[in-house]
């Protein structure tokens, strides 16, 4: 029983993972907490949807739901990041502006849902499960997890083999360096948001097939998940936040299952609260917590 | 005119109730830390306050007065942690313990009723009283403002490494207004208890937050007005409009944002800065 | 008669050794150099005088007083004071507000006092203006109290960060490159300044690239580089040590 638990915790931890890998993206490249990332995961999961009521075959449900989630996110860099940096408050300024996008994107996403949980229509994705070793996967979680592997590789690729990768990865270590190198940082701050909300929005609809329903708020737990995935991980560790994933997803699927969904919640929370203590440097030893900064 | 009144007198004690609530908001912030746990304290005060003369039997003022001592209390022990981590990660963390609050409560049903929150609290707290309150408040937000605290919260707002070069302990000044900030939202939990009759625990989660947030961004962050004008705005403008009640969270979202670019210390900060900037300057072209 | 001690300091940055073996004193009453070429250490050093830097190893004494471990608060209650390199001042508070900030050490109302602004609360900040207006008085910059800090220009500000240490009333006063970006005649009104201070007692560490500054004002020079001390003494042996003019003119910078 108990291994079929951790089976069901890693498949949905496959997806955590991605939500967790576009919000670290940006955090370990920006420094920016973009606290709107849960309501691209939303919208990407609506997109998906809308495509696959108008008749559009799923897969191509999950590419409007990439593109679409990937155009919001650069949109919000725009809009609520990039005015930032003339003005220096960045930190304190991109967590209220990160708040103020999210807040619109969900009040949007409220007004046209009304408020509604919406689902995926019966037939969008084949009902089959397998067994094996007395543990029961469906079709639907085999495929998330290669989904979520494929794109995690993919991603690991794209920032370690390819020229933009190796810009974007630049730019992280030291933004004015990377400059004077010659990268442009607008093109790295496009293709980093772009991922980050690509990743996001093929995790809503992979979640919204999984617990099959979708609605307007279903991306601010996430988004708390995130962060006691990132710290877990050590934020700016690709590889530390999609392990960081896979044993969250388990944690939170036994939890649910052996105490209750209410306590759970507290342990989540207490969790991040004592990580955040215990490891202050944990998260990108730079902006080390017990550094001594000019705030303003 | 009694009218008037007494149509909008709902409306002016939400507004003296926010108003408390931004304050607990501004003065953590006015010593640089940046911590959203009002909400949280709030909670604890408003929640213990009811309880505790619900099944407690204990007479009202005093639970609303041991909500606030609770709201300290707590605003305490938070200063420890939190004062480990500086920027995003105390927000994240004073963002956790909202949501460690409201899990526990929804969690602890059998004490606090879980979901659907108390009710039948009596209504004791009127317009006079908040009035006679807010007065105080502001009063004492003034002197904070004024005299030594307001001094060394500013230098360790400002700057860290020159706080401790003068021998400020910016851990000590921080546990001083956590503590404020937590008298404050415990008292205003308290006091928003024994005004409606009700909570319930959605009432201090995120939408608080962020309203007391607002309230503080939009009209400034170290000036004592600031909070007031914030308050002010944000309360009477969905009063003015109707599509913007309806559309408040959105209303605030884009507010937030266009604030935070164009006008980042708020309404109230800007105007004081560049009111004083012409007054220097007229004053050195005196000399 | 104070003295900061320091023995066998050293520093360590992940496997980089910033600072390594330094010893050296710091005497009150007397003006002490501390030179180098860049990233040779010394703002680390400051930094772990202050106490805002851990040290690796070694200890530092003020007298008695053991400040190896000591909180990053301490420092100043311990009497060292400083400027920083890249002047710190609160741009948008009055000059007035700035030094009034020095005098934290000073104040003596109660919080519950602050918190009602009671009338001891008042007095005191009456008490600490006066004070902060006659530090500005003895520096000539009575007329810039009201002023905004940061229009004012470098020399000004650079004084009134040095007014603030002193607000601090130190035994020990750190001058981080306090002359950076002065001409000749201010930084002539600055080595007039440092020497008075000197004279009433204060023990003054003056770390700077401006040479002739230094071998006019220092009774006593360190010579740091790569984190170690290459040379000490009087002016006239350290600017004879061939080590230190190659350190100056010949290798590289690290």
């Amino acid at each position: 029983m108990i291994f079929q638990q951790l089976l069901n915790g890693l498949v949905v931890g496959g997806v955590y993972s991605l939500f967790a890998l576009g919000f670290a993206l940006v955090f370990g490249i920006h420094h920016i907490l973009n606290l709107a990332h849960g309501g691209v995961f939303m919208t990407g999961a609506f997109l998906g949807l809308y495509a696959v009521l108008q008749g559009l075959p799923l897969w191509l449900g999950f590419v409007v739901a990439a593109l679409g989630g990937g155009l919001l996110s650069v949109l919000i860099e725009f809009m609520a990041f990039r005015p930032l940096k003339k003005s220096g408050e960045t930190e304190f300024g991109a967590i209220i502006s990160s708040i103020g996008a999210n807040l619109i994107i969900i009040s949007i996403a409220q007004k046209i849902s009304q408020t509604e949980v919406m689902r995926f229509p019966f037939e969008t994705f084949p009902v089959i499960i397998y067994r094996f070793w007395g543990l029961r996967v469906s079709f639907l979680q085999l495929f998330m997890a290669l989904m979520a592997l494929a794109l995690m590789a993919v991603l690991l690729y794209f920032l370690y083999r390819t020229p933009i990768g190796r810009k974007i990865r630049a730019v992280a270590g030291n933004e004015h360096a990377a400059i004077l190198l010659g990268v442009n940082p607008n093109h790295v701050f496009f293709t980093t948001f772009f991922l980050s909300g690509a990743l996001a929005g093929v995790a809503g609809v992979l979640i919204g097939l999984a617990f099959n329903s979708i609605h307007f708020m279903m991306g601010e737990p996430f988004l708390l998940s995130a962060f006691v995935i990132c710290i877990l991980g050590g934020m700016g560790s690709i590889v530390g936040t999609m392990v960081g994933g896979l044993v969250f997803g388990m944690i939170h699927t036994l939890s649910v299952a052996y105490l209750s969904s209410g306590l759970t919640e507290s342990i989540i929370y207490g969790l991040l609260f004592v990580m955040l203590i215990l490891r202050p440097n944990g998260l990108f030893g730079k902006s080390a917590a017990g550094a001594l900064r000019v705030q303003r | 005119m009694m009218q008037f009144f007494l149509t909008y007198q709902p409306v002016l004690d939400h507004g003296l109730l926010s108003l408390g609530f931004a304050f607990s908001q501004w003065v953590v912030l006015r010593a640089g830390v940046f911590s959203v746990a009002s909400a949280g304290l709030a909670a604890i005060g408003g929640y213990s306050a009811a309880l505790l003369h619900l099944d407690g039997g204990l007479p009202p003022f005093v639970t609303i007065l041991l909500g606030a001592v609770l709201g300290g209390l707590f605003g305490v022990a938070l200063a420890w942690p939190l004062a480990r981590l500086r920027g995003v990660y105390q927000a994240i963390a004073s963002l956790a313990f909202v949501q460690i609050v409201l899990s526990l409560n929804l969690y602890a049903e059998g004490i606090t009723r879980g979901a659907l929150g108390v009710d039948g609290i009596p209504k004791l707290v009127e317009t006079p009283l908040l009035l006679l309150l807010s007065a105080g408040l502001i009063y004492l937000m003034h002197s904070v403002n004024t005299y030594r605290l307001g001094r060394t919260f500013e230098t360790v707002r400002q700057d860290e490494a020159v706080a401790n070069s003068l021998g400020i302990s910016t851990i000590h000044f921080q546990t001083i207004a956590f503590a404020i900030g937590g008298v404050i939202a415990g008292l205003y939990g308290g006091l928003t208890a024994f005004h409606s009759y009700h909570l319930d625990p959605a009432q201090f989660g995120f939408e608080f937050l962020v309203a007391a947030l607002s309230f503080v961004i939009l009209g400034g962050r170290r000036s004592v007005v600031g909070p007031v004008i914030g308050t002010a705005v944000l309360v009477i403008l969905p009063e003015l409009s109707r599509e913007f009640g309806e559309f408040r969270q959105l209303g605030y979202g884009v507010i937030l944002m266009i604030v935070i670019v164009f006008m980042p210390q708020g309404i109230a900060d800007t105007y004081l800065s560049w009111s004083r900037k012409k007054r220097l300057a007229s004053q050195q072209e005196a000399q | 008669m104070s003295t900061l001690r320091l023995q066998g300091v050293g520093k360590n940055f992940d496997g980089l050794r910033a600072v390594d073996q330094v010893s050296l004193e710091v005497p009150q009453g007397k003006i002490t150099g501390l030179i180098g070429p860049n990233g040779a250490g010394k703002t680390t050093l400051v930094n772990m005088i202050t106490c805002l830097l851990s040290i690796s190893e070694g200890t530092i004494f003020l007298d008695d007083h053991n400040l190896t471990d000591a909180l990053p608060y301490e420092g100043a209650r311990c009497g060292i004071a400083r400027t920083f390199q890249n002047i710190r001042l609160l741009p948008e508070a009055t000059v007035l507000e700035n030094i009034v900030c020095g005098f934290h050490l000073k104040e003596h109302s109660s919080l519950w006092s602050a918190l009602l602004g009671l009338g001891s609360s008042r007095a005191e900040k009456r008490e600490l203006e006066a004070l902060a207006m006659r530090l500005l008085d003895r520096f000539d910059m009575r007329p810039f109290a009201g002023l905004e800090a940061g229009g004012l220009s470098y020399g000004h500000q650079r004084k009134v960060e040095i007014m603030r240490a002193l607000a601090t009333d130190p035994k020990l006063l750190m001058l981080d490159e306090p002359v950076a970006g002065m001409n000749d005649a201010e930084a002539e009104e600055l080595g007039r300044i440092i020497r008075e201070l000197a004279s009433e007692g204060i023990g003054i560490l003056l770390i700077e690239h401006n040479m002739r500054f230094v071998m006019q004002l220092c009774d006593f020079i360190y010579v740091l580089n790569s984190g170690s001390l290459i040379a000490q003494g009087t002016p006239e042996d350290v600017s004879q040590n061939p080590e230190v003019v190659a350190a100056y003119l010949g290798g590289s910078t690290c």
